[in-house]
């Protein structure tokens, strides 16, 4: 048996030495980089080329971006651990579940956000059938649903604004939507940014300790030796399509109850964000690898570099520009170490 | 190559071994799984560059520091698995990479005739034209051969070229080697088959932990000497039948079809039954398996067990009720490599280990911890990434799998392809231990020695349909065969 132990120590040895460089990147590691872009932003204030990074109103205001992008990005987040990639139909289902809620508002509060949860899960649920059972590729797939979502939006509502007071004379009812995201509790923590902690811990609960996260992992990892293994994959990629569109849901009641407005191009944007965010969280695009700390991680490192930008005076186009070449540099260290740990045996 | 060693961290490969093959002649390579063939090999075709010691060509010290300077040098290599594009021309494969040209345009008509030559050293007669998808498995292997000789080699290593190949193509690979070696090529062959070997090899190169074991000329050396030198210890009786008792029906199957694939099979297994099913590559044996465990669907038929007759479906349903199937394909269908051998091992139990929508995987770890010892995994290290096993381990994890659910009716594909000699018999004997628990083990196997060494019964099929059953004292590998092709013995 001795040879075994040479040969699997040796690609052992291999991997972990070509697996280095990502690995910085991946993981825990990740809150390092949040640490750097910290002090970058400190150092550039220190030197006066910014102003007013470390303050409290800033701090809020990182805080609360994150909040958004990271609800979104826990949905995301499953679907890239399962294997699939991304779901590209994240700001469409935002925008339109915002509407809707906002349309809706005459029925009451409660009822305008349940439809709009029914209408967000609609659109995950023919995602999960079209992707999971039919196997459509992803990525296509759920770009062709951003576009017919968007097409059905501006069918509808042509390309109206929807103020909630317009829908309803209700007034208490405008004031709830208008207000209750930016509740702050002890007049700190606002409640986007409990919501995203809530749904961070469940969603790594979920991952890491459920029968369900169990079998995504080997679904994510090798789908064929997961169905081989009498695990459903069908079902396991369809409920993390439906968790994405979930938290989509909730990303765009949160974004249409900030701006006050329904409208079309509240998630713009979303979708590029929040894989960004899931993979420099250090979730490959490979999938069954990574975890919900990581995407966290990932959505502060986002968010500071955004308001770093912005301090800065960046425009919007550059930093698009500059986001995508961080997301290339990321995937391509990726995409390295996974290829050199996808080695042979015999 | 003289004094060749490569270093990976932590361990040494390869350690200064001393191989020589001369033109015109076949050298066989053997060794237990991790044995460093493939690795040695490797450096022969430029994988490596940081190997030590030398290598000479021709009498000339040669740095192969590149596939692509090892190419120059004429080393040729084909692989276990091809390395041929799917939708693409026979032609387009066999001369990718320097397809003849006019000006910026390829040129069809000598692309084909120079497709068509080397397809003829090969002893292949198909259109150039056709896509690699439309031609069989031995075909493909054969267009590997001939792309490779394409590029003009004076060394040819072949690495496990029969192991998708059925008894007749591979006689006619043999055909074509000798062919080669008459032309005076360089000829290394690394194969697990002993028998090939002495059909096929002039001389034999044993290795073991990386080093070079002995050279022996074909002549001289018996096939337990090599066995010998391989395992570095005498082998055992191989299969030692073993008393088990034989109890009440588990599975009775009645009439099972699977359009296209098999048709009204019938067949029971007992408790504590080892049942063999023997034919050849497309008698419908592993798509019979698929059926049994709801992988795929039956077309009509019933499969009872232990009187009840399983009504559900999914493969999920199938498992819950006991019935569990150990794939052919360890790599893709079998093992998730990226993941850890625990991670692997507990992967069909997950529903039945879970509490509620809850899983821990501390609960399933002493499990684990058991069945890595029971079957000698090295290293017993239930967080080592399954992909960084040898191959050998990787079979042991993956029956470990299928033991951790305690199946009433487990169905192995294939338990031992391509594994050493050492992992073998231990999986042999979890095997027969599974049996003796009161298991019903059903096995299907191409390697005859195992099937009719481990078997009670063997059923025979040909064709999709079962046309013999031979029980244990009937059962030899010549009877056997003779069946699985469609003949009476005599």
């Amino acid at each position: 048996m001795e040879k075994a132990v040479a040969k699997a120590a040796a690609v052992d040895g291999r991997s972990v030495g070509s697996n280095r460089l990502g690995g910085i990147v991946n993981q825990v590691g990740i809150y390092g980089v949040a640490l750097l872009f910290i002090l970058l932003g400190a150092a550039l204030q220190g030197a006066g080329i910014i102003n007013n990074f470390l303050s409290a109103q800033n701090f809020f205001n990182i805080i609360d971006a994150v909040a958004l992008l990271g609800i979104v990005a826990v949905g995301m987040a499953f679907v890239t651990y399962s294997g699939h990639y991304a779901d590209m139909s994240v700001p469409t289902t935002m925008a339109l579940t915002g509407i809707v809620a906002v349309e809706l508002l005459s029925f009451g509060f409660v009822q305008a956000l349940l439809a709009a949860l029914a209408v967000g899960l609609a659109i995950g649920l023919i995602n999960a059938v079209v992707v999971g059972k039919f196997k459509a590729n992803p990525i296509i797939w759920t770009l062709a649903m951003n576009y017919v979502t968007m097409g059905i939006i501006r069918f509808v509502w042509v390309n109206k604004q929807i103020y909630p007071d317009m829908k309803t004379d209700d007034k208490l009812t405008v004031a709830l939507f208008d207000n209750i995201f930016r509740y702050r509790f002890f007049n700190v923590v606002g409640l986007p940014v409990v919501v995203m902690l809530v749904m961070m811990v469940l969603a790594h609960i979920l991952m890491t300790r459920t029968a369900y996260g169990a079998q995504l992992k080997l679904t994510g990892s090798a789908r064929k030796a997961a169905r081989f293994s009498g695990i459903n994959v069908d079902k396991v990629v369809g409920i993390a399509f439906l968790l994405a569109a979930f938290t989509a849901t909730v990303g765009g009641l949160t974004v249409t109850s900030l701006s006050r407005v329904g409208a079309w191009y509240n998630g713009a944007g979303y979708d590029f964000r929040a894989v960004t965010a899931v993979v420099i969280g250090g979730m490959t695009l490979a999938g069954g690898r990574g975890s919900i700390i990581g995407v966290m991680g990932g959505a502060f490192v986002i968010g500071l570099m955004n308001n770093i930008m912005t301090l800065l005076g960046i425009g919007t186009f550059s930093q698009d520009m500059i986001r995508g070449a961080i997301f290339i540099v990321v995937v391509g260290i990726n995409a390295k170490s996974l290829r050199s740990l996808g080695r042979d045996d015999a | 190559m003289r004094q060749v060693g490569k270093r990976f961290p932590g361990t040494i490969a390869v350690d200064s071994v001393d191989f020589e093959v001369y033109a015109g002649e076949v050298h066989a390579l053997v060794g237990e799984n991790g044995a460093g063939k493939s690795t040695l090999m490797k450096m022969l075709a430029g994988s490596f560059n940081d190997y030590t010691g030398q290598i000479f060509i021709n009498d000339k010290e040669v740095a192969l520091h590149s596939p692509s300077i090892a190419k120059k040098f004429g080393i040729g290599m084909i692989y276990q698995e091809l390395s041929l594009a799917k939708p693409i021309s026979i032609a387009e494969n066999i001369l990718a990479g320097h397809l003849p040209h006019k000006g910026p345009f390829v040129d069809k008509a000598a692309m084909r005739s120079a497709a068509t030559r080397l397809m003829a050293m090969v002893g292949l007669d198909l259109d150039p034209g056709l896509p690699i998808e439309d031609i069989s498995q031995h075909e493909a292997q054969l267009v590997e051969i001939a792309k490779v000789l394409g590029t003009n080699p004076c060394i040819l290593v072949m690495d496990e070229p029969t192991s998708a190949l059925s008894r007749e193509e591979v006689e006619r690979l043999f055909t074509i080697i000798e062919g080669l070696k008459k032309r005076g090529m360089a000829i290394v062959y690394i194969s697990h088959h002993l028998p090939e070997i002495f059909r096929v090899a002039d001389r034999v190169t044993v290795m073991r932990d990386g080093k070079k074991v002995g050279t022996k000329d074909i002549a001289e050396a018996s096939r337990e000497e090599i066995v010998q030198m391989m395992v570095g210890k005498s082998v055992k009786e191989f299969y030692k039948r073993r008393e088990r008792t034989i109890g009440d029906v588990r599975l009775r199957v009645r009439n099972l079809s699977r359009w296209g694939f098999f048709h009204g099979v019938s067949f029971e297994a007992k408790q504590g039954e080892i049942l063999g099913i023997c034919g050849l590559s497309g008698a419908g044996r592993s798509e019979l398996a698929r059926v049994l465990v709801g992988l795929d669907p039956m077309d009509s038929g019933e499969i009872e067990l232990d009187g009840e007759i399983l009504q559900g479906r999914g493969m999920a349903f199938f498992l819950a009720k006991g019935l569990a199937y150990l794939t052919e394909d360890r790599k893709s269908e079998g093992l998730a490599l990226r993941l850890s051998v625990e991670d692997n091992t507990l992967s069909a139990v997950i529903p039945s280990l879970a509490k509620g929508i809850f899983f821990d995987k501390k609960k399933g770890a002493p499990t684990v911890e058991q069945l890595l010892k029971e079957l000698s995994v090295y290293p017993p290290d239930p967080n080592r990434t399954v992909g960084n096993l040898s191959g050998g381990n990787q079979q042991k994890v993956l029956l470990a799998k299928w033991l951790a659910g305690k199946p009433k009716v487990l169905i192995l594909d294939e338990p031992t392809r391509g594994v050493d000699i050492g992992a073998k018999m231990i999986i042999h004997e979890a095997v027969e231990r599974l049996a003796e628990g009161g298991n019903t083990v059903v096995l299907i196997s191409s390697d005859l020695p195992e099937l009719v060494g481990l078997s009670d019964r063997v059923m025979i099929m040909r064709k999709g349909r079962f046309i013999k059953e031979m029980g244990y004292e009937q059962c030899t590998e010549e009877a056997v065969l003779l069946a699985a092709n469609g003949e009476e013995t005599a």
